[in-house]
């Protein structure tokens, strides 16, 4: 136990740099994903007969694809047809992109599941079907959105450990260094699972306070009421 | 003869090959009371969705005040908003408070300042007997109620005619009294309104003018005492005595 705290003390630093890259990449990726799938869950719903199939294409590629050859199409593919990236760009696009595709999906099973009867009723006072899908219903759906969007959130802060794989400096590559140079592999996956394990807690706490704070009454899908 | 509010002329609507609709004039004048009766399935709400262009009518055309709201080009949003709806099933806004229902169609749609809506919406909401519930949440109201801040939430838009879509039915027999008491509050306030109902004692107290209506048609038309007592049609005389069992027509 001893060794283990004293092996912790020396890498903590640099796996909490680390770490930081990881949030970065969380929070990088979530956002471009957030910027693809809410519009891409829209024109899922809405959209005509164009453009759903558009939606559906990019779901099955990115939905049906391992993330892993993803990121290596986009790091090492794409530079032979011209296309180079850097790695921590291509990394911000892979999983944005990816979970793009992914959020498209909570967001459009929410959207469903805020009733017809509310747009009828945005359209009966004379709203566009725009300001109807603005002020009525997404403002539901995106509360009833949160639970699985939580999940999205977890998950995506674990994914981005793939990233160590095209020498992004995330948690997971400065742990791979560190246990090869300390030959320390047990003491130093525990320590990174452990770091691991306090950013979702924490993140799930973060999520589910907010949650909290947008409730409404009927429209507290999830809620733990005790 | 006053100018009517709306006319509605050789009104179709079909589904694919499925006619609901056919051949359905009228003309409603101010504050006319028009009560839609006739079996399910006969395309009464179907109807109502047509008027205020919720469902696009496959023919016919239909008239606010003289301007023609079929016409290609026209706003449909700007009609939507000059005609009140109101929903079998409330329909209310479940995000939103019973105020923010009322006052959200007065600011988005009409430009009315927050404040001046919210005036307006307590005031609408008075006529309804629910401005003391303005603070709760759709979830936190019986369905007389709901049906109530559904009523106010048309009316804050200061409609030319309210369409009601049997707006008694989703509820308990205990709670219909008092959302008919404001219907009939709103008719002496003098209201025009057409409604869709299965509840032959309001028409026959409250409508100036009883529409039956059968396979996608008007069957027969006429004042209540007329269509109750002495209906002319064979039809009609049937559905009456299947809808009041006890009474002899």
């Amino acid at each position: 136990m001893k060794e283990f705290l004293a092996y912790a003390k020396m890498a903590l630093p640099d796996l909490l740099q680390g770490t930081v890259v990881t949030l970065e990449l969380t929070a990088g990726a979530l956002l471009i994903g957030l910027a693809i799938g809410l519009p891409l869950s829209l024109m899922r719903v809405y959209g005509g007969r164009l453009i759903q199939p558009l939606c559906t294409a990019y779901l099955t590629v990115f939905r049906g694809t391992p993330l892993l050859v993803q990121l290596f199409v986009v790091y090492y593919g794409l530079p032979e047809i011209g296309v180079a990236f850097s790695r921590m760009t291509a990394a911000f696009l892979t999983l944005g992109c990816n979970s793009g595709a992914y959020q498209c999906e909570y967001f459009r099973g929410a959207i469903q599941a805020v009733s017809t009867g509310q747009m009828q009723a945005a359209r009966g006072i004379g709203m566009s079907r725009l300001q109807g899908i603005r002020h009525i219903i997404l403002p539901q759906a995106l509360r009833l959105v949160i639970p699985a969007w939580s999940n999205e959130f977890i998950a995506m802060v674990k994914y981005t450990a793939i990233v160590f794989l095209i020498a992004v400096p995330d948690l997971m590559s400065k742990a791979k260094i560190l246990s090869s140079q300390n030959f320390a592999p047990i003491q130093t996956y525990v320590l990174v699972a452990m770091i691991y394990l306090v950013l979702v807690g924490a993140l799930g706490l973060m999520l589910h306070v907010v949650q909290q704070k947008l409730a409404v009454p009927g429209l507290d899908f999830g809620m733990d009421k005790r | 003869m006053p100018l009517p509010v709306l006319r509605i002329e050789k009104l179709c609507k079909s589904f694919g090959n499925t006619a609901v609709i056919t051949d359905v004039s009228f003309d409603v004048i101010p504050s006319e009371v028009i009560v839609v009766i006739g079996s399910s399935g006969t395309g009464k709400s179907t109807m109502l969705q047509c008027i205020n262009l919720l469902l696009r009518p496959t023919s016919g055309r239909i008239f606010l005040e003289e301007k023609e709201i079929t016409a290609p080009g026209v706003n449909q949003d700007n009609v939507r908003r000059q005609m009140g709806m109101v929903f079998q099933e409330f329909n209310l806004f479940n995000h939103l408070t019973v105020l923010g229902n009322v006052t959200i169609g007065m600011v988005k749609v009409s430009g009315i300042p927050a404040k001046q809506a919210k005036e307006k919406a307590l005031q609408e909401l008075e006529r309804v007997g629910m401005a003391e519930h303005c603070e709760k949440y759709p979830a936190q109201l019986s369905g007389g109620q709901k049906q109530r801040v559904g009523i106010a939430r048309a009316l804050g838009m200061d409609p030319k005619v309210m369409l009601f879509d049997e707006p008694t039915s989703a509820l308990d027999p205990e709670l219909t009294g008092e959302v008919l008491a404001v219907m009939q509050k709103l008719a002496a306030e003098g209201m025009t309104m057409i409604i869709v109902s299965h509840e032959m004692g309001f028409a026959r107290e409250v409508a100036d003018r009883v529409i039956f209506m059968e396979n996608g048609t008007i069957e027969e038309q006429g004042i209540p005492d007329q269509i109750f007592s002495t209906p002319r049609s064979e039809r009609t005389r049937k559905f009456l005595s299947v809808i009041r069992p006890g009474k002899s027509v």
